[in-house]
């Protein structure tokens, strides 16, 4: 990779060695933003079965039962979460507002996100 | 040629206000669409009957199609910021921002099409 | 020397411009309380005087020795040997990023200084306008809240640039030390140029939240809260031109 500028370098944008707190928070919103507009193309097409009728989404239902969609709508909660938690401290650092306590900030939103996650994947598991 | 491109054009202080907005206006719909999935409706809305039923609320149908014109706001707004750091060339930022508007436009539409016509199968 | 002395091996990165990296180690007895710009010199004198680096003034001030040091940025000058490694360990030392390396640790900061003179930062007058007897230019008087701030310290080594994100792949991001700099001539002198710079794609908004900038600055300018600082003036200006327009800018609004 060049050592100037270079959008080659893009790698490096998901690249945490070396770096601080901030970047890990970077890098899991830009993971996660990415990820969840992939997930809103797919949402938006898979619920076009509603438009096919009863029997088309049940059936699609039946198949998101399957424990391995059930990770994959895990992983878009705990995106989904951990974005927008982490949106919340962006959005306020943005207006100057606790800029040199972001390191906490952040450490405590994400703690906040770890239990929701944890809450959701027991519910989700929980009821088979 | 970078100069024809006005800055405001590629991204300014009222791109990044609205992504604040659409964005905390997601964060606020997203929880009242989890307390009322997960909580009010037990089980969530699993069955096409169930997500008829309900759509038959106008308040619900609103929320919905307005949730899904924020987030597709927010979400090409980042995509575009996250091209934007690429340093793409004028032509490209002209052909990514036509793709970006015609695929949110043509999601809105789709969505808010779906949603009426799911409402209209009371 | 007082300590024991500490073998160690410093891995450099080798590079004339326009030619493939490579590695190159050397092998050193040194005082774990010296700096790692120490080393670097003693490679130079001692083993390969082919090495090119930038130093000056040895004391944190002229900000010409920043290198990456174990990956992370450094002004290597006041980064002890003890602080990146132990006795029998290694150090790697690589030039900056989102720079051009001109040779080995050399890079090319002539971008960079250019920005920082667009904001009119730390601007004296020139040669041909300088009068005797000398009058000392008047205080600046700054509206920074709370205890004063070592902000005109910022030393221009560009650590801020390497560390950040953005910069990494768009070279017309002016980068932060920059920003701070528009941030700290707008404190001191609020002009409507100031803030057409900073709100700008290449200005304040390529900025991601990543507060590498602020984590690496050895001169505790803050350039993170100088941006976030500075979006809040934006913003602040935009309201209150929309409010009440500002007839000559009427085009910009």
């Amino acid at each position: 990779m060049p050592n100037q500028p270079d959008s080659n370098n893009w790698p490096r944008w998901f690249d945490p060695r070396s770096r601080s707190l901030g970047t890990f928070g970077y890098i899991l919103n830009r993971v996660t933003a990415l990820g969840l507009t992939l997930y809103l193309m797919m949402h938006l097409v898979a619920l076009g079965q509603l438009a096919r009728g009863a029997d088309a989404y049940d059936g699609f239902i039946a198949l998101v039962k399957n424990p391995l969609f059930k990770l994959g709508e895990l992983l878009v909660i705990a995106a989904g979460v951990i974005h927008g938690l982490n949106g919340i401290r962006i959005a306020l650092n943005s207006f100057g507002i606790g800029v040199r306590r972001q390191k906490s900030t952040f450490i405590t939103l994400m703690l906040i996100a770890v239990f929701i996650i944890v809450f959701f994947a027991f519910k989700m598991f929980s009821e088979g | 040629m970078r100069e024809s491109l006005s800055p405001k054009r590629l991204e300014g202080s009222g791109r990044w206000l609205l992504k604040i907005l659409t964005g905390l206006l997601i964060v606020i719909f997203l929880g009242i669409h989890f307390v009322v999935n997960h909580l009010v409706a037990p089980g969530g809305l699993l069955t096409y009957a169930d997500v008829v039923a309900y759509f038959q609320n106008p308040i619900i149908v609103v929320m919905e199609i307005s949730f899904l014109i924020l987030v597709v706001i927010h979400s090409f707004l980042g995509l575009r910021s996250i091209l934007l750091d690429l340093n793409p060339s004028p032509t490209v930022l002209r052909m990514a921002n036509f793709v970006l508007v015609v695929i949110g436009t043509a999601a809105a539409i789709y969505g808010t099409w779906l949603a009426l016509t799911i409402a209209s199968r009371g | 020397m007082t300590n024991q002395p500490w073998q160690v091996q410093i891995k450099i990165q080798r590079q004339r411009a326009g030619e493939k990296p490579y590695v190159q180690a050397f092998a050193l007895e040194v005082d774990p309380d010296e700096y790692v710009l120490d080393a670097v010199e003693r490679i130079w004198a001692f083993h390969d005087r082919t090495l090119t680096y930038r130093h000056a003034c040895h004391h944190s001030t002229c900000g010409a020795c920043g290198m990456r040091v174990n990956g992370r940025e450094k002004l290597t000058c006041i980064t002890t040997i003890r602080s990146v490694t132990q006795n029998g360990g290694t150090i790697r030392i690589d030039p900056l990023r989102n720079f051009p390396v001109v040779s080995d640790l050399v890079v090319d900061m002539g971008d960079f200084f250019l920005r920082m003179n667009k904001s009119d930062f730390n601007s004296v007058a020139p040669d041909n306008a300088a009068r005797l007897p000398y009058e000392h230019p008047k205080k600046l008087e700054t509206q920074t809240e709370g205890e004063p701030e070592r902000l005109v310290d910022c030393i221009e080594c560009g650590l801020c640039i390497s560390a950040c994100p953005a910069a990494n792949t768009d070279k017309e991001y002016v980068g932060p030390a920059v920003l701070a700099a528009i941030h700290l001539m707008y404190t001191q002198n609020p002009s409507q140029k100031l803030i057409n710079q900073a709100d700008d794609h290449s200005g304040l908004w390529r900025c991601h939240s990543a507060y590498e900038c602020t984590e690496v600055c050895p001169s505790g300018v803050d350039p993170a809260w100088r941006i976030m600082d500075m979006r809040k003036t934006v913003f602040k200006d935009r309201v209150k031109s929309i409010i009440k327009p500002r007839l000559p800018e009427k085009k910009d609004a």
